[in-house]
């Protein structure tokens, strides 16, 4: 009698199927492989060190916007909580320019920074899921109102000169691993976690596929939406007083831009903006792809005035493929 | 019957609205300000409005927002306000030239403060000269190496501020026309985009990563400095092993000087521009003329002169070293006259 036996071409199926998941990985090892060949003294440790470390910031902010885009929605508001954030911890203990120089141990400059990250996100979850507006408007009116705050704050002005404790986070290494790549590694790994082995994050997903089905199997959706805005707040603030650290104070336009990149990484990680569908693995890939992108600029001697030119079109190229991805997993199928 | 009192209701607004425009803006003057994300615009604010506030004119500061299109509908607001004159320092110099001519047309004196405008005719200019502030810049820097190497050689990172602004060019211009001279000496050049200071930070690791032979970095802004000294700490220079010059007078940048680690910042010396619009600002409401001629605003020998888009008063530009950092003249030591 014949032995049943998987016909072997299925594997190979598989693998493919496996290479499309992780695109954005091979993606980023293609740039990383390019730019060492081409790019003079790029092939070091410390250019690879330096990806990592510049990626932290954006890398925090897109684990939390990940959480509201998987729950269905957005958060326009990170940026600005960052800013204020950093703008905040840098303002009380800062001894120079609009800093006050308070001698407060700087625990409590991040305790405050993360409270402040957790009302806003409060405030945007409240209003989301209490009196159903749009999170795209709640949020962006967040975002300009928070920035607002961020300028009358220290009046416009900046502020630096932050004690050597708190700076030390940003300049620490452990075994030659920066602190602040080893706390992105940890939001990662724990955001991970979360979302693939404790109930929140399950309803996470299932809020984002279909909110009405999970509302009606008994989950609380709307307490689950806003813990989402919350930790989303609070990662971003977390962000922010990192920044403070790293850049040894604050100014009121700390931070311009990361949204588009926070966005940007999600969207070539594979998070579907539409909610219920992505992994925090392809995030983090996004993220350090679009740091790479950013480093080879720096050091490829390019005219600045290409800058931004170079770096939409390299992230529209990395979206594209990575879009590609689901007609080759279909025709495959 | 009730769509006929609606109209009634809606004619009685629009007359009243039509009495009350045009309206008469006593002593008023307002100001558009380019950005307040810029320590310098923030301080231009307090010194306008506090100088000629002190003259007997109320000041209203209008945020531009970093976009000429705000400026452009600011212009037409103002207009509508009857001011007695308009201060402007421009997002884009070229964008704005409409809202100016039509200001103008209506009578309303307009006065350029700190970016120079050279499209259009205005009643005055006051300005620093930021192409002056890159050739002073250069000239330091020049000294600099001369002093490290014995000869005018070596390597600068430039950092300028966002590349779309003609402000941060201008610089960059001034700067590279006194550099080209000295053909020894290399200069790279990044750009921190939306002048965010995380991104001059992260230029100057990199940078400093893949030429390890950088004797001098130039920012264009002070508030850039301060990142780019955190990078330096971090990969363990000391103050000096990699020099730093910054242009605008930021308090920042006078502090990283006593700190040792910044050599030079050149200076727009905004309070003697602030100072040289009050000196004139009388006669050009009553409408006089102004005379070339030399002219001294808080101990700076400035220059009035006719040129093809107005009278200009050219105020120089100063380099604030660790010798005269305590200088009170400097807007950075936050002290106004």
């Amino acid at each position: 009698m014949p032995t049943a036996t998987l016909a072997p071409e299925r594997t190979a199926p598989a693998f493919y199927g496996r290479l499309l998941d992780h695109l954005v990985w091979v993606i980023l090892a293609a740039v990383l492989v390019v730019c060492s060949l081409t790019i003079d003294n790029f092939f070091q440790v410390g250019i690879f060190v330096n990806i990592a470390r510049q990626a932290t910031f954006v890398g925090i902010l897109a684990a939390g916007l990940t959480l509201v885009i998987i729950a269905g929605h957005m958060d326009l508001s990170i940026e600005s909580v960052m800013a204020f954030s950093a703008m905040l911890a840098a303002y009380l203990v800062g001894s120079n320019g609009a800093g006050l120089g308070l001698a407060i141990p700087v625990w409590a400059t991040l305790v405050l920074s993360l409270a402040l990250g957790a009302l806003v996100g409060l405030v945007n979850g409240w209003l989301v899921v209490r009196l159903k507006i749009n999170a795209f408007i709640v949020t962006l009116a967040t975002f300009i109102i928070v920035r607002g705050l961020a300028l009358v704050l220290a009046g416009g002005r900046s502020v630096f000169g932050l004690p050597e404790a708190f700076r030390g986070v940003a300049n620490a290494s452990v075994a030659g691993i920066p602190v602040l790549v080893l706390i992105l590694a940890s939001v990662f790994l724990g955001l991970h976690f979360v979302l693939t082995r404790v109930r929140f994050g399950r309803y996470l997903y299932m809020i984002g596929g279909n909110a009405t089905a999970p509302f009606r199997a008994g989950i609380p959706v709307n307490r689950i939406l806003l813990q989402a805005f919350i930790l989303s707040g609070i990662l971003a603030a977390l962000a922010g007083w990192l920044l403070a650290a790293r850049t040894n104070g604050a100014t009121a336009n700390l931070g311009t831009g990361m949204l588009f990149e926070a966005f940007a990484a999600v969207v070539i990680g594979g998070v579907s903006l539409t909610g219920g569908v992505g992994r925090l693995s392809g995030v983090i890939a996004g993220v350090l792809l679009l740091s790479t992108i950013d480093t080879a600029i720096n050091v490829m001697g390019m005219p600045p005035h290409y800058m931004q030119v170079i770096r939409g079109g390299l992230v529209l190229l990395a979206v594209v493929f990575d879009s590609a991805k689901t007609s080759l997993r279909r025709l495959g199928e | 019957m009730r769509h006929r009192s609606y109209l009634i209701i809606l004619l009685l607004l629009w007359g009243m609205a039509g009495c009350t425009s045009g309206g008469n803006g006593g002593n008023t003057i307002i100001y558009l300000a380019p950005t307040l994300l810029d320590e310098f615009q923030t301080e231009s604010v307090s010194a306008i409005e506090s100088v000629l506030t002190g003259k007997g004119y109320t000041v209203r500061t209008l945020d531009g927002q970093n976009r000429s299109d705000i400026q452009l509908n600011q212009l037409d607001d103002a207009l509508l306000l009857g001011p007695k004159a308009v201060i402007i320092n421009a997002v884009d110099f070229d964008a704005v030239v409409p809202g100016i001519e039509k200001v103008r047309a209506a009578g309303i004196p307009v006065i350029v403060y700190d970016r120079l405008i050279t499209s259009t005719v205005v009643d005055l200019t006051v300005v620093a000269g930021t192409v002056e502030i890159g050739e002073i810049a250069g000239a330091e820097i020049v000294q600099l190496l001369t002093a490290r190497h014995g000869t005018p050689r070596g390597k600068v990172l430039q950092i300028l501020g966002d590349p779309g602004d003609t402000y941060t060019l201008d610089i960059q211009n001034g700067f590279n026309n006194v550099v080209a001279a000295h053909p020894e000496i290399e200069v790279l050049t990044n750009a921190a985009l939306q002048w965010e200071a995380a991104n001059a930070g992260d230029i100057a690791e990199d940078q400093l990563l893949v030429h390890r032979d950088i004797d001098l970095i130039f920012v264009h802004a002070a508030h850039l400095a301060v990142p780019v000294v955190a990078a330096l700490e971090a990969s363990g220079k000391q103050p000096g092993e990699v020099m730093l010059v910054s242009s605008n007078g930021a308090p920042v940048g006078l502090d990283l000087i006593r700190q040792g680690w910044e050599q030079v910042e050149v200076e727009q010396p905004l309070y003697a521009q602030v100072y040289g619009i009050a000196e004139f600002i009388d006669q050009l409401i009553a409408g006089e003329a102004l005379s070339p001629g030399t002219h001294t605003i808080l101990g700076l020998e400035s220059t009035l002169i006719d040129e093809h888009w107005g009278p200009t008063l050219k105020i120089p530009g100063a380099a604030i070293r660790a010798d005269n950092v305590d200088d009170p003249r400097f807007w950075g030591n936050l002290t106004p006259p």
